[in-house]
């Protein structure tokens, strides 16, 4: 119980107070601690700890595979990119670079030509590179294995010095060269960045059919959501600016007309405000020479304006204030020590 | 007043006093709004906490998506099928984090009494690691701790839409009845909630990132929004400590909602020129 609970417990008290009043404390090193060495430690047990899960995973598709269940062939991918990652990235550089120096001066041409072709660069800026016959030039080119590198090295041998060098531990893992890349950025570049921007892409498909669901007219609140959300998607557009402001004001009477009718026994007094109010923002219209942007609260861009500055902005803040709060409340208990329930307890 | 009370007034005070004594020299300056805010906040929540130890009752308002946490695991027995819990994508640096194990822990009680299947896939290694000794303790107190076994919570990648993508598959593939999204998210919030919405399933969200709120109010069946989520520990435990925490921060939200309409009136009286003090370059300046 002391190492489940207490020293946990004491660690989370005397850390928390450290890191609360370090911001208060002029002292330079409960600043570094507050600011660097907390913060680092935490990377450190997380570091560690990563292995726990990369092991979890690999544990967990492994059975999957050897218990053969249900969709278990998908784990054999996982556990090849799992593996295929690891190769890459611990025991397999996959980028080798050649370079090239002692360039005959007759021969330069040539060899400029040749590298161009083999790197896409221009020649060009090769043949300014490698003019210097001293100089030592290394090419825009990343090969991701050794005998590739050294079937081309063996070609320019004919017009100098060439050497293979691999690209240095831990800079091989974003290492590129013109368009080309480690065997490991390739991973990155081709495999993974699709797939994170294919789940991505997904989530414009998921806010269409969201949208389609929070505004279909049900209640009341819906019906305004539904409303709210016209007058933002039409202001923020530029056909937005065009709707005549005079237009906007009819139908906000004929909604007003429709709100107030079952309040409204009498038909004939509704149909009265519906067609004096019509009237009103019809000569409004008139006498502006149908001027789109008049009256001024009625013009759609006004509009979304107004909504996304002051109703949207004070709810939101709200929500804000509220979750600031919470958050305070729920360190401060965990730092006086009477929130445990995240040690288990209950 | 009681003693208690009396004791950490006076602590505040020594506290005060010696800040104003030593600015600059022990006390960074520039930093006393924030100080005294702190100070406000502590002692008015261990006030508060104090009340609640001695007896006094805490009214806590019926919040609709923890009550149905039972009723969802519920769902799910008697469906035959199993619960899952997403304690969001982030580390326990994270308050929601924290807020979402807590929520986690209840729900591994209900699934051990209720004897439904659960499962938890996390995205941080450490929060597996939290969330597998939450689920333990859950079970043990149950008195089901046959029913637990550590595999229950894993961990599937630290990238967000690698993870989104993970969380969706279990989705498809085994249905779960009931779906809890409880701590901290981003993009993957209408991933995951559309997802589960698909399948039919009853889903309860939590979370403090106010931009995520409305997708999840959208898809989800409730949600707990901004500080409901934080009142969980509280709600669900019914400790009175913790209840009084909460009656606390509510009276400091009552304060501050005082000193916004205070400083409107004030700003307001300056502008029209019946006083000579400027409210805003006050704050502002501090």
């Amino acid at each position: 119980m002391l190492m489940k609970r207490q020293i946990p417990l004491l660690i989370v008290i005397v850390v928390g107070l450290i890191t609360l009043f370090g911001h208060f404390i002029a002292n330079e090193g409960v600043q570094n601690f507050v600011d660097n060495d907390s913060t680092q430690w935490y990377d450190i047990i997380a570091s560690f700890a990563i292995f726990l899960g990369g092991l979890n995973l690999l544990k967990l598709q492994l059975l999957k595979i050897y218990k053969k269940q249900k969709n278990w062939q998908y784990s054999i991918l996982a556990v090849v990119g799992f593996f295929f990652a690891i190769t890459v990235g611990f025991f397999f550089r996959g980028a080798n670079t050649i370079s090239v120096t002692g360039i005959n001066a007759e021969k330069v041409e040539q060899a400029a030509e040749m590298i161009a072709e083999e790197t896409g660069e221009s020649t060009s800026s090769i043949l300014s590179s490698i003019s210097d016959p001293s100089a030592d030039y290394e090419l825009q080119k990343i090969y991701k294995t050794h005998g590739g590198a050294e079937d081309f090295s063996q070609k320019l041998e004919a017009y100098g010095e060439t050497q293979i060098e691999p690209i240095e531990w831990g800079a091989h893992l974003s290492a590129t060269r013109g368009e080309t890349g480690s065997l490991f950025n390739w991973m990155f570049v081709y495999i993974f960045t699709p797939l994170s921007a294919t789940m991505f892409a997904l989530l414009a498909f998921f806010v269409a059919s969201a949208s389609y669901r929070a505004f279909r007219i049900r209640n009341f609140e819906a019906t305004l959501l539904l409303v709210a959300g016209i007058i933002l998607m039409l202001g923020r557009v530029p056909i937005g600016e065009y709707i005549p402001a005079w237009l906007i004001g009819v139908f906000f009477v004929m909604g007003l007309g429709a709100l107030l009718a079952p309040f409204i026994k009498n038909r004939k007094i509704t149909l009265g405000i519906v067609a004096i109010g019509s009237l009103i923002f019809l000569i409004i219209g008139f006498t502006n020479g149908w001027n789109p942007a008049i009256p001024g609260f009625f013009h759609l861009p006004v509009m979304q304006e107004w909504i996304f500055q002051v109703p949207t902005t004070a709810g939101a803040r709200a929500i804000m204030i509220g979750i600031g709060l919470g958050i305070v409340g729920t360190s401060f208990r965990i730092i006086i020590g009477i929130e445990r329930s995240f040690l288990g307890e209950q | 007043m009681n003693k208690n009370a009396l004791i950490m007034i006076g602590i505040g005070l020594v506290v005060i006093i010696l800040y104003l004594l030593g600015v600059g020299s022990l006390f960074r300056e520039g930093n006393e709004p924030m100080f005294v805010a702190v100070i406000v906040v502590s002692l008015t929540i261990l006030y508060y906490t104090n009340r609640a130890k001695r007896g006094e009752e805490i009214y806590l308002r019926p919040i609709a998506g923890l009550v149905a946490l039972e009723e969802a695991v519920g769902r799910a027995t008697e469906m035959g099928k199993s619960v899952l819990f997403v304690p969001g994508i982030q580390d326990m640096d994270q308050v929601e984090t924290v807020c979402g194990l807590v929520i986690l822990g209840y729900v591994a009680s209900m699934t051990a009494k209720y004897e439904a299947g659960l499962n938890v896939p996390v995205a941080r290694s450490i929060v597996m690691e939290a969330a597998r000794e939450t689920c333990k303790e859950s079970y043990l107190k149950a008195g089901r701790p046959d029913q637990y076994y550590d595999d229950m919570v894993h961990y599937l990648t630290d990238d967000q839409f690698a993870y989104a993508a993970g969380v969706n598959g279990i989705m498809i593939r085994e249905k779960p009845a009931a779906c809890f999204y409880q701590g901290k998210f981003y993009a993957e919030s209408l991933i995951l909630a559309e997802t589960g919405n698909s399948i039919g399933a009853i889903q309860i969200a939590g979370t403090g990132s106010p931009a995520q709120i409305p997708f999840f109010v959208t898809a989800c069946d409730y949600t707990l929004i901004g500080e409901e989520f934080f009142t969980a520990s509280a709600y669900l435990s019914k400790k009175p400590e913790l209840l009084g925490s909460i009656k606390g921060q509510d009276i400091v939200k009552l304060i501050g909602m005082v000193l916004m309409i205070l400083v409107f009136a004030l700003n307001g009286f300056n502008q029209a020129g019946w006083i000579d003090f400027d409210i805003t370059e006050f704050i502002t300046s501090r």
